[in-house]
């Protein structure tokens, strides 16, 4: 099954909705649940995450803390703060208001 | 806040790199582990579980950096790593690094020294609250600008009362008392004021009060306010001195307050001891009322917003209507002011410069030094340059990396440099002479740290420059090409060592002129005689105090018998007493008339140095006599009135005349307007300075104008010490309550006459010196690094049947033209520079030849001397060493 990339730039807003929706999450389980949401469609470049996680922390979105998984590894655990979600509702917006216009202009004869 | 919030994240991930990086790294490895292990589940083999789970991740060690560089640190770390690289290599080569740090510790650590001195005499605001606001005032005469005096006391009152651009006005004289019933009876150093002046300086005073308005009114409680240390030394800071009674001149007052030791008035000579009123001073109580005196030194506090142009118009106005007024004393008189700070400074200010630019001269020259030695070694690294550059290493980097290397040495010249500042500033402390007015202490502050600061920046930035922008622009491949160890040096690179060289010789030039031209101009300003024998005598003061001795019949009676006791000690040779003592005290300039002649107009008026002085002084001093006869014991106040001139005055107010015989009269002291008969003429002294050509001065017989207060001058082969013991005996046994003050020899009242010329020059020769140094190791190394560079073409040549001699002169031509050059380019600048220092001069030429052609000399063969050693070296090489070598 073919898999899309997902759109530049929605990266963040992905993992913020996935980390409001399930509370506290390693990365592992972020790309897994991203996948999972998506039905497979939407596949993470399951690396770019980290990255991405490194910029939401010095930007405050989301902290970590190290815990152990229910296998008892010690694993990275991302919660969104409410600087991270009050930025969740700011990039659903930008990113509705953006789809609303590509969606005008391809349905534009 | 944000932002800071955000900021306080960053610097933690900065603090914790190691764990972060650690924290990544494990964060990762789970992520890949847990991937594999759902691809085992569903089936699959373990090396391709593991493959796909990686392919799936995408590159770990890319992803790794960016997530670090998310952080926005890299700047800082290349910058640590570059620091710790340029350390080792530092460390690497302690000879190189030793020199270097050494070469900058000195530019910097003697800029930096001149600079507290410069900076605390010059440019740091006087030590008082808003002192921009001090103004000086003083009286001018309108047709000869340079005749400028103070206030007399009535006039001072009268511009006080109609001027309204000053907050206030203060007037001050100094004198000295006898403070008596403490202990020894010594003179204290006292500061007659009127009263405002602590508010016109905003002082307070540390305990009492400081002087109110109704003190200075005449038949005001005498009052006295003591200085901090006299209060400490003499009585024992005593908390209850407020209302206690000290004597002065025997004359009683009641302390009121006492000044905090760091304030000292400008204008007056050394650190006042005491304060007094000035109507209360015994001296002068009886000047109050002349207005034709013009004794007070004058300082005004300007209001805030009054320009200077109309605070002047004011006193413009207000001096015609004194002159109108009071035509007989003011007329011809203007009132002018000037601020407070560029008075004190007045003298020093540009010999002050001129040693900061001296400095600043040997700092670029020490940085010409460093580019020099910089350049050679990256010239030595540009094989590792191109090896780094043909790995991948950006020009950027690369350039960032050598100016990495010169700041950190940049940075431990200039600390070296502060801690050699900190060390030459107290040693300059010393050595500056007493008369460089010292208001603010000289000493490295947070001002002079900046300066400091500032100045090893410029320094890196001149130096490091160069040789970073050479090396990243020469060509890695040719480098590479040319393969062995002796890589060559691009053309540009050799241009500009030898153009630093030459700069080098070039300022060294200047400060050597300069500095030639200071000793040139000091030791004819020694070797200048006074007029007076200087070899063993000794002078020493004794005042009388005026409420005890208050007839000049008493002080001639006291001054016989201390000259008749000083006679008789055994080892004096003769004594004279004489006031004032030339080159010691400040003159008295006082007019004069001649008799028949009409009176000088008020624009021209005829002066003379006035001398009181008992019939042995021409002896004692070795001043010769010229015409007539000098004073006999016969001129005594009862007998006719005489005077002698001196061979100046003699010349100019009796142009072709026999002065002797005629007579002139003048005002001071005692007896007004009594004409004299000028009996004698004698040699020229120069009495105001040693610089100054002799003025025209009249002596009078100490008998017919008797003071109280007078210098003894005794020539004696004994010690100073047992002629001061003597004196002091003598005295004491006249009067237990005498003190005698001011014991000197005639050789250091001499050599502090010369104190600042001999400061500056000794200043400008060390720093020459440095400079010479510096020069010197700068053509060493252009030239050794030339002959290093061409041993083989040297070998080649002595293969091919050059002789020693032959290559000998390849060098020395080579040297020869290096310092030619710099001399070439010195040249215009050492003349342009030189005009700097005209006015320091005496007795020589700014563009004086001598000095001129012998430093031209000094540096040709301190060149030569300099490429001896690499000269040496060209003419051993073995031709086989040299052709086997690459």
């Amino acid at each position: 099954m073919p898999r899309d990339e997902i759109p530049p730039g929605t990266l963040y807003l992905l993992i913020l909705k996935t980390l409001a929706r399930f509370g506290e999450m390693h990365g592992y389980e972020i790309a897994n649940s991203i996948q999972r949401i998506s039905d497979d469609v939407l596949q993470v470049e399951e690396g770019s995450l980290y990255p991405a996680l490194q910029r939401m922390l010095i930007k405050g979105w989301v902290t970590a803390k190290w815990s152990t998984t229910a296998g008892n590894r010690r694993a990275r655990y991302y919660q969104l703060t409410t600087v991270g979600r009050k930025q969740l509702l700011v990039e659903m917006s930008q990113f509705e208001r953006v789809i609303g216009a590509i969606t005008r202009v391809i349905r534009a004869v | 806040m944000n932002w800071l919030r955000e900021l306080a994240r960053r610097l933690r991930m900065l603090m914790h790199r190691r764990q972060f990086d650690a924290d990544l790294e494990e964060e990762m490895l789970l992520h890949l582990e847990m991937r594999q292990h759902e691809h085992l589940q569903s089936g699959m083999e373990a090396d391709d579980a593991r493959s796909a789970a990686r392919r799936r991740f995408g590159n770990v060690t890319a992803l790794k950096e960016i997530s670090h560089m998310a952080w926005g640190w890299e700047w800082f770390e290349h910058l640590a790593q570059d620091v710790r690289y340029s350390l080792r290599m530092l460390r690497k080569n302690p000879g190189f690094t030793a020199v270097c740090v050494l070469t900058l510790a000195l530019g910097i650590g003697v800029n930096t020294a001149i600079f507290s001195v410069v900076y605390a005499v010059v440019l740091k605001p006087l030590p008082y609250p808003d002192s921009q606001h001090l103004y000086t005032i003083f009286q001018q005469r309108t047709q000869d600008a340079s005749v400028q005096a103070g206030f007399s006391y009535l006039d001072l009152q009268d511009v006080i009362a109609q001027d309204t651009a000053f907050s206030g006005m203060t007037g001050v004289s100094a004198h000295e008392l006898t403070l008596t019933g403490h202990g020894d009876p010594f003179i204290v150093r006292v500061a007659d004021v009127t009263p405002e002046l602590f508010s016109v300086f905003e002082q307070q005073p540390l305990v009492g009060r400081v002087f109110r308005h109704e003190d200075g009114k005449p038949g005001a409680a005498h009052v006295v306010i003591l200085n901090e240390s006299v209060w400490r030394s003499v009585f024992s800071a005593d908390p209850n001195i407020i209302g206690a009674s000290i004597n002065l001149d025997k004359r009683a007052f009641t302390v009121v307050g006492v000044m905090p030791s760091r304030f000292s008035f400008p204008l007056l000579s050394g650190t006042r001891e005491v304060w007094v009123p000035v109507g209360q001073d015994p001296l002068f109580e009886s000047w109050m009322n002349l207005r034709a005196r013009h004794w007070l030194l004058t300082t005004g506090r300007l209001k805030p917003g009054v320009s200077l142009a109309e605070a002047q118009a004011e006193l413009d106005v207000i001096g015609q209507r004194l002159a109108k007024q009071f035509p007989a004393e003011n007329a011809g008189w203007e009132i002018h002011l000037f601020p407070l700070q560029r008075l004190i400074v007045g003298d020093v200010r540009s010999p002050l410069l001129v040693l900061l630019g001296a400095v600043a001269l040997v700092l670029v020259i020490a940085c010409a030094n460093l580019a020099n030695l910089l350049l050679t070694r990256a010239t030595s690294r540009t094989r590792e340059i191109a090896v780094r550059t043909a790995l991948g290493a950006g020009r950027g980097r690369i350039v960032r990396q050598l100016l990495s290397e010169t700041a950190v040495l940049g940075v431990l010249g200039g600390a070296a440099g502060i801690l050699l500042a900190y060390w030459g500033v107290n040693a300059l402390g010393s050595l500056v002479p007493k008369s460089v007015p010292q208001l603010n202490p000289i000493r490295v502050d947070h001002v002079v740290l900046l300066f400091a600061l500032a100045i090893s920046a410029l320094a890196i930035f001149l130096f490091g420059l160069a040789p970073a922008f050479l090396a990243a622009k020469s060509d890695p491949q040719a480098s590479l090409r040319e393969g062995g160890t002796r890589s060559g040096e691009s053309a540009g690179g050799r241009r500009a060592r030898a153009i630093f060289a030459g700069a080098e010789i070039a300022l060294a030039m200047v400060l050597l002129v300069a500095a030639g031209l200071l000793i040139r101009s000091f030791s004819k300003l020694t070797a200048v005689s006074p007029g007076f024998d200087t070899a063993h005598i000794v002078k020493a003061n004794v005042s009388l105090p005026r409420d005890l001795y208050k007839t000049p019949q008493q002080w001639l009676a006291f001054t016989d018998d201390l000259l008749a006791r000083v006679q008789a000690e055994p080892g004096m040779q003769d004594s004279a007493l004489v006031v004032p003592t030339p080159l010691a005290d400040t003159g008295a300039r006082v007019p004069f008339e001649i008799v028949d002649q009409p009176p000088a107009t008020a624009a021209e008026s005829r002066t003379g140095d006035y001398v009181a002085a008992t019939p042995n002084y021409l002896r004692v001093m070795g001043i010769p006599l010229i015409a007539g006869r000098f004073f006999t014991a016969d001129d005594v106040m009862s007998a006719p009135r005489v005077t002698v001139i001196s061979a100046a005055m003699a010349r100019v107010y009796f142009p072709n005349q026999n002065p002797i015989g005629k007579r002139i009269s003048f005002s001071f002291p005692p007896d007004p307007g009594v004409s004299r008969e000028i009996v004698g003429i004698v040699a020229d002294v120069r009495d105001s300075a040693l610089g100054e050509d002799p003025k025209p001065m009249m002596y009078v017989p100490f008998a017919q104008a008797p003071f109280w207060g007078s210098d003894l001058v005794v020539n004696s082969t004994l010690s100073t010490a047992s002629v001061a013991a003597a004196i002091r005996k003598d005295a004491m046994a006249i009067d237990k309550d005498l003190p005698v003050g001011d014991i000197a020899k005639m050789t250091d009242v001499l050599a502090t006459n010369v104190a600042q010329p001999k400061f500056r020059t000794e200043l400008l020769v060390l720093f020459a010196a440095m400079a010479l140094v510096l020069a010197a190791t700068g053509i060493f190394g252009v030239i050794s690094y030339s002959v290093s560079r061409r041993t083989r073409e040297i070998g080649i040549r002595i293969a091919l049947g050059a002789s020693r001699n032959t290559i000998s002169h390849m060098v020395l031509r080579e040297t020869l033209l290096l310092a030619l050059a710099g001399l070439a380019v010195g040249v215009p600048c050492t003349f342009a520079a030189s005009r700097l220092l005209g006015h320091m001069l005496f007795g020589v030429s700014a563009n004086d030849p001598i000095t001129l052609i012998a430093v031209a000399f000094t540096l040709i063969a301190v060149a030569v001397i300099a490429g001896f050693v690499p000269l040496r070296r060209a003419m051993r090489v073995d031709p086989m060493v040299a052709l086997r070598y690459e």
